[in-house]
């Protein structure tokens, strides 16, 4: 292959990086930057610190992405053990799946209607819900795939050993999908952590970071300090996918 | 798979298949319900049962017939878009770049999708506003000499709001489809005669279908259902499916937006069975199911 021909190979692709990551330098650039005189400043994330509704907001985040990150690897989990013991495979794939094909908004205004029409009203609850079967998706194929490199043959050692399936499936095989499960769960904090559509036709009264700057921007337009929340965000979302490459790293060792 | 492992017990259905199944109806009957509500009537805060057609016949007469006609033409059209840049990346990262070099490149493209893609678009509304960087940039080097407009608040901007939005994740599919290819039938191909633009053609490219078919539901889907790209960069007034939804919502109008919420819904669900139909989902998942 000569040399041109790979330059040229590595140009698209980092042209391709450069459409993909130019998005994430802007919100950085306003929000360290004094709208008046242009000069850098740390006031606008000061700003952020002090709004009590944001603080409201910061914490259902957090709730949130706890609850969502241990249900839906929790669920995955179970659902990928599913398809492997039951026959019906491609029904659970299919429908488990399904969120992924299916318009955030049509999912959000669905699963609203449901709890409008069974008498649930808006909570931590709803939005947990919803945010938990849009990262299911996602987990169940993380751990579908960890659970393909594993050989069932260490099962079969273990049963032969006297192990009964429980023990088998605790003591054997959970070990060795680990690395799977924390990264589903990983994923699944970042998906939570990064929702706004779903979530904000199921919220009520109750706001997270993500729902908190569409409602602004709706309302008021965007401010500084709206810039400083998203740069917050694009950092905290950078720092959980270091700690999932990090857990990548370990897995090779 | 021996029968120890397979063997089936009472305690198992349950611990499995429970929350299995409470996902399954937390899925389905959501969806079912909107489309029982579609049929209902409005009332002045609510809706009443009933059976009437009026949420549909309200909806393919009025305005918001042109808001989905706009939104599955922009769908059509910005579909392939995406994949005329996602198959050449995923082309280039499975035969073209070392393995390693491929599991790292999947990695940096993920990256930017996880961030929320909402910030994206008002990063993208920054930089391409009339003081925004391209702006900037255009001046600078003299390729235009006032700020150029049509760049933000367009056709323009919407479609590259979509293609930042959605193509990334479209790589994936087609890159699974793509590794999955049997190499030696490239390689048959070649000792063949066939020249490379033929093997690409007859071999590789039907060969990848499956992915690229995943891959266009999932480009399809977002840009149709489009919520906040259309808001964020479409300027003021401008709709496609997502915002007429939303709006039927806002005005209390349950059973409308059930009704064009069930109409987006019936489409995906109609691609999602053709794909279904025309392609193994086994083919597909193949690596993921173990065989």
């Amino acid at each position: 292959m000569s040399s041109l021909y790979r330059l040229a190979i590595w140009a698209c692709l980092a042209a391709v990086m450069v459409f993909l990551y130019a998005p994430l330098l802007p919100p950085l650039w306003e929000a360290f930057r004094n709208p008046t005189t242009g000069t850098f400043t740390l006031d606008n994330f000061v700003a952020i610190t002090t709004d009590g509704t944001l603080l409201g907001a910061l914490r259902n985040s957090v709730l949130l992405a706890i609850i969502v990150g241990i249900a839906a690897p929790l669920l995955a989990l179970a659902a990928a053990l599913a398809v492997r013991h039951f026959r019906s495979k491609r029904m659970i794939i299919t429908i488990l799946l399904l969120p992924l094909f299916i318009p955030g908004v049509s999912m959000g205004v669905s699963s609203a209607l449901f709890f409008k029409l069974v008498g649930i009203s808006p909570s931590l609850l709803t939005m947990a819900t919803v945010q938990t079967l849009w990262a299911l998706p996602f987990a169940f194929l993380i751990i579908l795939t960890i659970m393909s490199s594993f050989d069932t043959i260490f099962l079969e050692a273990a049963y032969t050993c006297g192990s009964n399936r429980w023990q088998a499936f605790l003591d054997v095989e959970l070990p060795q999908m680990s690395q799977g499960l924390q990264g589903a769960a990983i994923f699944s904090v970042i998906i939570s952590f990064n929702e706004t559509i779903r979530t904000a036709v199921v919220q009520g009264g109750n706001n997270t970071v993500q729902t908190y700057i569409w409602s602004k921007y709706q309302q008021v337009g965007l401010s500084p300090n709206m810039y400083a929340l998203m740069s917050t965000i694009i950092i905290v979302t950078l720092l959980l996918i270091l700690a999932l490459l990090a857990l990548g790293r370990e897995q090779k060792r | 798979m021996n029968k120890t492992v397979n063997r089936r017990d009472a305690g198992l259905v349950l611990l499995l298949g429970g929350p299995v199944l409470l996902c399954a109806l937390a899925i389905i009957v959501p969806l079912l319900l909107t489309l029982m509500i579609s049929f209902w009537e409005r009332k002045m805060l609510g809706m009443k049962p009933g059976f009437t057609l009026v949420s549909y016949q309200q909806f393919f007469e009025g305005a918001r017939f042109d808001v989905l006609l706009r939104s599955f033409w922009v769908a059509l059209t910005s579909t392939p878009l995406m994949l005329l840049i996602a198959y050449p990346v995923a082309y280039l990262i499975t035969f073209k770049i070392k393995p390693s070099q491929t599991r790292a490149f999947l990695f940096l493209l993920s990256v930017p999708f996880l961030v929320n893609y909402v910030i994206r678009a008002f990063a993208w509304a920054d930089l391409l506003g009339r003081q925004g960087a391209v702006n900037s940039f255009l001046q600078w080097t003299g390729i235009a000499d006032a700020p150029v407009d049509w760049l933000l608040f367009s056709d323009f901007a919407i479609y590259l709001g979509l293609v930042a939005a959605y193509m990334p994740f479209m790589v994936y599919p087609i890159w699974l489809s793509l590794a999955g290819i049997d190499r030696r039938l490239i390689e048959a191909s070649w000792m063949l005669g066939e020249v490379p633009l033929m093997t690409f053609l007859r071999v590789v490219l039907p060969l990848s279908l499956p992915g690229v078919c995943a891959a266009a539901i999932f480009g399809f889907v977002g840009a149709f259902g489009e919520v906040a790209i259309s808001q964020i960069l479409g300027g003021v007034g401008y709709q496609l499916m997502g915002n007429a939804i939303t709006s039927a919502l806002d005005v209390l109008h349950y059973p409308m937006a059930a009704a064009m919420s069930s109409v987006v819904v019936g489409c995906m669900l109609l691609l999602l069975l053709l794909w279904l139909r025309f392609f193994d989902l086994r083919l597909f998942l193949g690596k993921m199911l173990g065989r």
